[in-house]
């Protein structure tokens, strides 16, 4: 008989190994990845490729210098890189992932010992280092929405109301790794197979809402909640950062107090620190306790958790299914999210723009007491349907026009609301007129252009140029005389776009609104 | 409503090679070697000599105080040697060998039944003990022993274990299947001990013939009742049924009588009920041959000395086409791989499986550091930190190991290291760290002395 293999015992092992958990882990993130890349393009997926092929480039890297035998194969490179690529913004520099994740790997990681031994979860390290050491390069730009603030969570400590279901989907601004939908299908499916513990991430979620239906000063409100639950990576510190074996205390009890701790850290931050990257924050905090509260908090054996004896036998428990929960809970979500929630914020979102509307009416036509609508437009926009206006002025639709009238009826201005198609998306302003049909002013409401260049357009040397102009006006370069607009140097799509709205404008009133009233 | 424990393992059952085998006796040929310490206590004392002719049943060697069993031959024949062999777990011990003469001539009649209501509760007893019965589970724990706890009126629940959790054994499905009655009348003798205590036999739902088979044989026994268990690892552990049955959790430093609860393997009964009722000393035993690398896998009475090299012949041997990696005395997650097969098949032994592919060679290519997933600690059936155990065990702090982490109550069950998926050798570093803790207890209290 040939040579036996002698070992201890036990002499079976289950079909669980570390490059599986890593798989999975990859796996449930990627449907979040798949949506980022989808909503941002290309550049998104410039930032996740490159951060994941650092990662593993630089683990191998560091096990070459250092003479061991590479690691990369257990897979946890690829996770840091994916972790970190999703937590990043879309629009990236592209040199931001590669050093971020060399940072994770090299220094969080590797120089601590590798795989088990970091004491902080190495991606959100990277990025909280990233965050610190290239603010600019770090900044989220808008490239889909257009509130004022660059993110949901920045918009909503400026007190503006969000639309969650855009958050939910991930179509709002934000990181890479934003679908809070796409993030809970993977989250829930890895909490599902047992993967991840549901004592951190519940814990995690409910801390962070229990703490702003507390302090928020709003109460238990449904819509506000869970606005903050789908900003600023909430769902993903909890079921993907938070939950990182390696920085999370071991006990069942030591779980849940971490995992409250990140959830109040969190709100918090959330709360009262002036940055929306707050919730890294908290989890590094967290991840920076868990040795001390493995310290204090040691699991007692069964045997050891009860005084006396108890005669209560372990009966078949019956439990539902994880998965079944896990999609239960998704469904429901997604229905609250998608529908209940729109609704109640839909009022409020509809509310604010028009208030935006009517504030702007007022600036650019200040004489008016009340604004009346004119049968005469209300006709003739109803009867474009939302086409364009005219054929000289490009792509120009005029959104609106109404009557000012002061205390005693007079008319003593028309304003519009005028939209031509810009650099970066429609570029949308009021425009006031006098009743001779003379521009007042002008004032943006919707401008998306490149800063620096076309942003400039609201800039008052800019403006200024509008009031006192009539019938029609042309774009030069330089110096501008009568009826003339000088354009904005390097913004020339810009400029085109704010002469062709006024022409728009000008040509309305001369075809509709002139004695019409 | 079936019953378990918290915490627990699913490994692969692999049952079915070796399950519908019935289980029939087998007569080996060679020479039969008794080792003299096939139970937890003192080795027993010899009691022939070097061309002593025996007889089946013949005592072989005495037991040597309280804790400890007496030896009696399974074949006929002449004592050839009491010298050193090699036996289980790799050690030379002291054995009695015998040339076996092939005819198996009994030393008495064991057909003759006993009229069990003439017995006293010391003579139940008494014959246990002479009969040189021991657990038959594994442990070898001289049963007369445990049969006589402190107070007996405290006993609640006598527990027959017909779990056998074990993966790839089959042998207890095959003996409750075929001795129902046999184990059932056991579980009554032992009851009889204590007059408070009901009799559960707790099987594993993966075996539902016997538990049928049981239910029947126990219909007319009001104080016996059959619980099925949910199949999981280890079900059978002596303090997993204690849980499951009783709903009590206690510390190794306790005995189970200390909780109300004695249990009894279903072999251990089936020898019991053999003992008291026909004088039959334990010479054999159920025993399982399986494994995907033998050609018949197979369940026998063995006869306790027989060479597992000759009973894998009997099976067919080694499949063709295959090669073995591994021996195991027992199964996988129990188990003691065997380096060479011709050793004795002790009382306590149950089984033999060879791995064409060894799991824990294909493990330790895989194997990473620790990730702290905590998956040891969910499947622990002690409610242990197994991760933060193992880390005290190589950083040498037993202290911490000992005190801080209840290190002394882990039961070896190795449902951490099948759970690892960084394939970490968590059971072996408890082993030794148990080992090593008990070694300075020694010293130091010879030092006080």
């Amino acid at each position: 008989m040939n040579m036996l293999n002698l070992s201890a015992a036990p002499h079976a092992r289950d079909k669980w190994t570390t490059p599986f958990i890593m798989r999975m882990v990859t796996l449930s993130l990627l449907p979040a990845t798949i949506v980022g890349i989808l909503v941002y393009g290309w550049n998104a997926f410039g930032v996740v490729a490159l951060a994941i092929v650092s990662a593993v480039a630089s683990e191998w890297l560091f096990c070459k210098a250092c003479k061991k035998p590479s690691t990369i194969w257990d897979g946890s490179a690829v996770v840091t890189g994916l972790l970190l690529a999703l937590s990043l913004g879309p629009q990236t520099p592209l040199y931001i992932p590669v050093i971020g994740s060399v940072f994770a790997i090299v220094v969080c990681k590797c120089c601590f010992g590798g795989l088990g031994k970091n004491f902080i979860n190495p991606a959100l390290a990277a990025r909280c280092f990233l965050l610190i050491s290239f603010a600019n390069a770090m900044a989220i730009k808008p490239i889909v929405d257009t509130v004022a603030s660059a993110t949901p969570v920045g918009a909503m400590k400026a007190g503006e109301v969000v639309d969650i279901t855009k958050m939910f989907l991930g179509t709002a601004d934000g990181v890479i790794g934003s679908s809070i939908l796409a993030l809970l299908v993977g989250g829930l499916l890895l909490w599902s197979l047992d993967i991840i513990h549901g004592q951190i991430c519940f814990s995690v979620l409910i801390g962070f809402t229990v703490f702003l239906g507390l302090f928020g000063g709003k109460g238990f409100d449904p819509a506000y909640l869970l606005a903050h639950l789908c900003g600023g990576g909430v769902v993903m510190g909890a079921f993907f950062m938070a939950t990182d074996y390696v920085t999370s205390p071991v006990s069942r009890l030591g779980q849940f107090i971490y995992g409250c701790l990140i959830g109040v850290l969190g709100g918090l931050f959330r709360l009262k620190g002036n940055t929306a990257d707050s919730f890294s924050y908290a989890i590094i905090i967290g991840n920076v306790c868990s040795p001390l509260i493995d310290t204090y908090i040691v699991q007692k054996p069964f045997a050891y958790r009860k005084i006396g004896k108890t005669r209560k036998t372990s009966k078949e428990p019956f439990r539902i299914p994880k998965p079944v929960i896990a999609l239960t809970l998704i469904a429901a979500i997604a229905g609250v999210a998608l529908s209940g929630v729109y609704s109640m914020t839909k009022d409020t979102i509809e509310e604010q723009k028009l208030q935006a509307e009517r504030a702007s009416y007022r600036e650019v036509c200040p004489e008016a007491e009340t604004f009346e609508d004119s049968e005469a437009a209300k006709a003739k926009l109803e009867e474009l349907a939302g086409g364009n206006w005219g054929t000289n002025f490009g792509s120009t639709r005029i959104n609106e026009a109404i009557v000012g009238k002061d205390a005693a009826g007079n008319v003593v201005g028309y304003a519009l609301s005028v939209s031509s198609k810009g650099f970066g998306g429609d570029v949308t302003m009021a425009l006031g007129l006098t009743p001779d049909g003379e521009v007042k002013k002008i004032s943006f409401t919707e401008l998306n252009e490149t800063a620096g260049l076309g942003m400039r357009a609201n800039e008052d040397s800019f403006r200024d140029q509008f009031p006192g102009k009539s019938g029609s006006v042309s774009l030069v370069k330089g110096d501008a005389g009568e009826n003339e607009i000088s354009a904005l140097t390097g913004a020339t799509i810009t400029s085109t776009a704010v002469t062709n709205a006024l022409n728009a404008g000008l040509d309305f009133y001369d075809t509709v609104l002139k004695g019409g009233n | 409503m079936k019953n378990t424990f918290r915490g627990g393992v699913h490994p692969a059952g692999h049952k079915d090679l070796s399950r519908e085998s019935r289980l029939r006796l087998f007569d080996p040929k060679g020479e039969m070697v008794f080792p003299l310490s096939m139970h937890i206590g003192k080795p027993a004392k010899p009691v022939v000599k070097k061309n002593d002719e025996v007889k089946v049943g013949q005592l072989l060697a005495e037991a040597d105080g309280f804790v400890s069993a007496p030896i009696h031959s399974s074949c006929s024949g002449t004592v050839k040697a009491i010298e050193k062999r090699r036996v289980l777990g790799g050690g030379m011990a002291e054995c009695i060998v015998i040339d076996n003469d092939g005819l198996f001539t009994p030393a008495e009649d064991y057909t003759q039944r006993t009229d069990a209501s003439k017995l006293s509760n010391s003579d139940i007893i008494q014959r246990v003990q002479k009969a040189g019965v021991v657990g038959l589970g594994g442990a070898g724990f001289p049963t007369a022993v445990k049969l006589q706890p402190k107070n007996a009126d405290a006993i609640e629940y006598v527990i027959a274990n017909g779990a056998e959790c074990e993966p790839y054994l089959t042998c207890n499905d095959q003996l409750m299947r075929i001795h129902s009655n046999e184990i059932a009348e056991g579980l009554e003798l032992v009851l009889r001990l204590f007059p408070n205590a009901e009799g559960v036999i707790c099987i594993e739902d993966n075996k539902p013939e016997a538990i049928e088979a049981m239910s029947r044989a126990v219909s007319d026994k009001p104080k016996i009742s059959v619980r099925t268990m949910i199949t999981k690892y280890p079900q059978g552990g002596e303090r997993s049924l204690i849980q499951a049955v009783a709903g009590v959790d206690f510390p190794t430093s306790k005995l189970p009588a200390d909780v109300g609860c004695v249990v009894q393997n279903v072999g251990t009964l089936y020898a019991i009920q053999r003992a008291v009722l026909y004088g039959e000393p334990l010479f054999s035993q159920c025993f399982t041959i399986t494994g995907e690398a033998v050609a018949e896998p197979g369940n026998y009475m063995v006869r306790v000395g027989t060479s597992y090299a000759e009973l894998l012949e009997a099976a067919g041997g080694v499949k063709e086409g295959m090669e073995t990696r591994k021996a195991l005395s027992g199964g996988p997650m129990m188990g003691i791989a065997i380096g060479s097969l011709d050793i004795p098949i002790q009382k306590q032994n149950n089984g033999l499986t060879l791995l064409a592919e060894d799991p824990v060679e294909a493990a330790e290519a895989v194997m990473t550091s620790c990730l702290r997933c905590g998956r040891c600690t969910t499947v622990c059936p002690m409610g242990l930190t197994p991760q933060l155990m193992c880390d005290a065990a190589v950083a040498g702090d037993l202290e911490r190991y000992e005190k801080k982490l209840y290190g002394m109550d882990c039961i070896q069950c190795g449902s951490c290291s099948f759970a690892c998926p960084a394939k970490r050798p968590l059971t072996p570093t408890f082993k030794q760290a148990k080992a090593e803790i008990l070694e300075k207890r020694k010293r130091e209290g010879g030092a006080q002395k």
